[in-house]
């Protein structure tokens, strides 16, 4: 048992996807087995440069290949947009403990996605399509800053068509051009079409958005135990080991990275 | 129970100099050798003809600079069939504490349990020996007492020794301490209970004299630490205590249970080129910071805080005991003098001034 836990394996940029201006997909093939449970986040690695956590934002099912969707919004993720297809990078992972799927069986599932807080919950509710029948119902909530910012722009008219599934998008700032709603997220969470009794939600996207997410969420009647959020925090070994994604007494790599807001509620500053 | 022995002076030299043929072997080297009890000790490689000395107190370096680097390389990339591992050397360490012994544990707990096992660290762990020393001796800032321990430990080590007369009792804490003693029986004797009856003493002496020593500074105690770090986490504390801080980050580095690192990446221009570790620390400011640039320790009297909530917080959820020593070794390094016991104590006092 001599594994060297830092050391990466190797995948191949197979595919890169525009998103938006600022959001690209990368298709990525591991050259050794890889495989993940939905939620679980990897460390890609751009060899010589950096290295930053992402949650693939594929199917777990697709062994072969997993899709990482980027927001370009640091130093390794800027560079990672300049990347040409089939430049090798580095996968290290999985890490953390993804979504606890048995957890939500037979329930109503409220998923509620922020720019590109969507990626990890595409994962999710492709998951989720794969064994729709243990599910009462997909309720999929999802905003973004303007039109142009939404993504998986082919795949949520896709998704809204599948049986059991409600979808509604928003953006914060409409145009001409967008004919759907304008609002922040939080005002398309009114008059669920959930039984709260037998519900639980998912939450994604920028800090500021699960606050305000979960504030709403709390207010119509969900649990804090059935609110799900991905914690963002500064996840750099993925092991528990380097010690930057502390918060309180968990490390957010290996407890989390999706916590429940039971669990986090006392912590302090969980926003920030 | 593992056996205790007995070996002068000169046997132990002996004993260091076949080591040397063995491994590397670091121990203590008084820094001014005329004022021993005063002096400062640190580690040094022995060569042929220095001389094994016996530290009365901790040495400047903390014990886990020999199991991680403040810089190295931890990986290759997949390019590579190299395995890091397979390059650690024997090495023993003579002059080791108490206190360094209870922050190898939180090292050990980190980097050889959890989700996996740092197998770098373990390799060097595995071929280090640990011989540990009484404390015969302690510096203005020890207090180790506070976290209830010992100035001499009773586990952790390969081999413990304490000075007698003229010699040393060498108790064996381990298996591969005793394989090493009966490699070199020649070297020890049986112990007598006269012999004994003296460590103890001597035992009794240093415990009397660092108890006298601590009890006028009135320190707060394991017991009381963690309902004081979660409930003095709004008062004015860490922004007073701040304001002395520059951000060096010396604490983290000097400090025996800290185990924070950074991981890089080479830059290809570079020969090494791969993954890098770097002991980091939680006081500088980007240590928590996320793309985007959203950082929840923005201010430096959160990083303080940061720092006392993961020592005396986290580690006493998650191991059960506070993650301090009592070395002192934070106090001593920090240019702004901020004190670990006197910011404890402060909390202590704001809190009964509220109640």
């Amino acid at each position: 048992m001599n594994k060297n836990i830092y050391k990466p394996i190797e995948a191949v940029v197979e595919d890169i996807i525009t998103e938006s201006q600022t959001i690209k997909t990368f298709t990525l093939r591991p050259k050794e087995n890889f495989s993940f449970r939905t939620g679980q986040f990897i460390e890609l690695t751009l060899p010589g440069i950096g290295e930053a956590p992402f949650t693939p934002s594929s199917d777990p099912n697709v062994k072969d290949k997993i899709d990482v969707t980027i927001m370009n919004a640091g130093s390794v993720t800027s560079l990672l947009h300049n990347i040409p297809k089939n430049s090798s990078l580095g996968i290290r992972g999985p890490y953390g403990k993804g979504y606890p799927l048995e957890k939500f069986h037979g329930k109503d599932v409220l998923i509620v996605g922020g720019g590109v807080g969507l990626a990890p919950l595409r994962s999710l509710v492709l998951s989720l399509f794969g064994q729709i029948d243990k599910y009462k119902k997909l309720v999929l909530r999802y905003g973004a800053r303007t039109g142009g910012d939404l993504i998986y722009k082919d795949a949520i008219p896709e998704w809204s068509r599948k049986p059991k599934v409600d979808l509604v998008t928003t953006v914060d700032v409409g145009d001409p051009s967008w004919k759907g709603h304008v609002g922040l997220v939080t005002t398309i969470l009114e008059d669920l079409p959930v039984n709260l009794g037998n519900a639980v939600g998912i939450v994604c996207g920028p800090p500021i958005m699960m606050k305000f997410v979960t504030m709403k969420l709390l207010d119509v009647g969900f649990k804090p135990k059935d609110i799900y959020l991905s914690m963002e925090k500064n996840m750099s070994c993925g092991l528990g080991k380097c010690g930057h994604c502390r918060l309180g007494s968990y490390y957010t790599c290996k407890d989390g990275p999706v916590f429940t807001y039971e669990e986090v509620k006392d912590l302090h500053d969980i926003w920030d | 129970m593992y056996n205790i022995y007995f070996a002068k002076t000169e046997q132990l030299e002996s004993f260091a100099k076949e080591l040397k043929k063995l491994a590397r072997v670091f121990a203590p080297l008084a820094k001014d050798a005329q004022s021993p009890k005063q002096t400062d000790y640190l580690y040094q490689r022995l060569c042929e003809d220095t001389a094994l000395a016996f530290n009365p107190y901790r040495t400047v370096e903390p014990l886990k600079s020999f199991f991680t680097y403040k810089y190295e390389k931890v990986a290759d990339y997949f390019n590579s069939a190299k395995n890091l591992t397979d390059i650690t050397e024997k090495t023993v360490i003579f002059g080791v504490k108490s206190c360094d012994i209870a922050g190898h544990k939180i090292q050990d707990f980190v980097f050889l349990e959890g989700v996996e096992v740092d197998s770098l660290y373990r390799a060097r762990r595995e071929n280090t020996i640990i011989i540990s020393g009484d404390c015969t001796d302690f510096k203005e800032v020890c207090h180790c007492l506070a976290w209830e321990i010992m100035p001499f430990p009773s586990a952790g080590f390969d081999l413990n020794l304490s000075p007698l007369n003229d010699g040393f009792i060498v108790e064996v804490g381990s298996k591969k301490g005793q394989e090493l003693v009966n490699q070199h029986k020649d070297y020890f004797t049986p112990v007598k209970d006269t012999q004994i009856a003296g460590r103890n003493a001597k035992r009794q002496s240093i415990l009397d004299r660092l108890k006298r020593h601590l009890l006028f500074q009135n320190l707060v105690s394991k017991d009381q630490v963690q309902n004081l770090i979660r409930e003095g986490f709004s008062l004015d504390t860490w922004k007073e205590f701040m304001l002395n801080c520059v951000e060096c980050g010396g604490c983290n580095f000097i400090c025996d249970t800290c185990h924070c690192f950074l991981l890089a990446d080479s830059s290809q221009k570079q020969q090494q080129n791969g993954k890098l570790r770097l002991w980091d620390s939680c006081q500088y400011k980007n240590y928590a910071r996320v793309a985007g640039g959203a950082n929840p320790q923005k201010t430096r009297a959160a990083r303080l805080r940061f720092r006392f909530t993961k020592k005396f917080d986290f580690f006493v959820d998650n191991l059960g005991a506070p993650a301090c020593c009592g070395c002192g070794r934070c106090i001593e390094v920090c240019p702004g003098k901020i004190d670990i016991r006197e910011v404890l104590k402060d909390l202590a006092n704001k809190l009964k001034k509220q109640q």
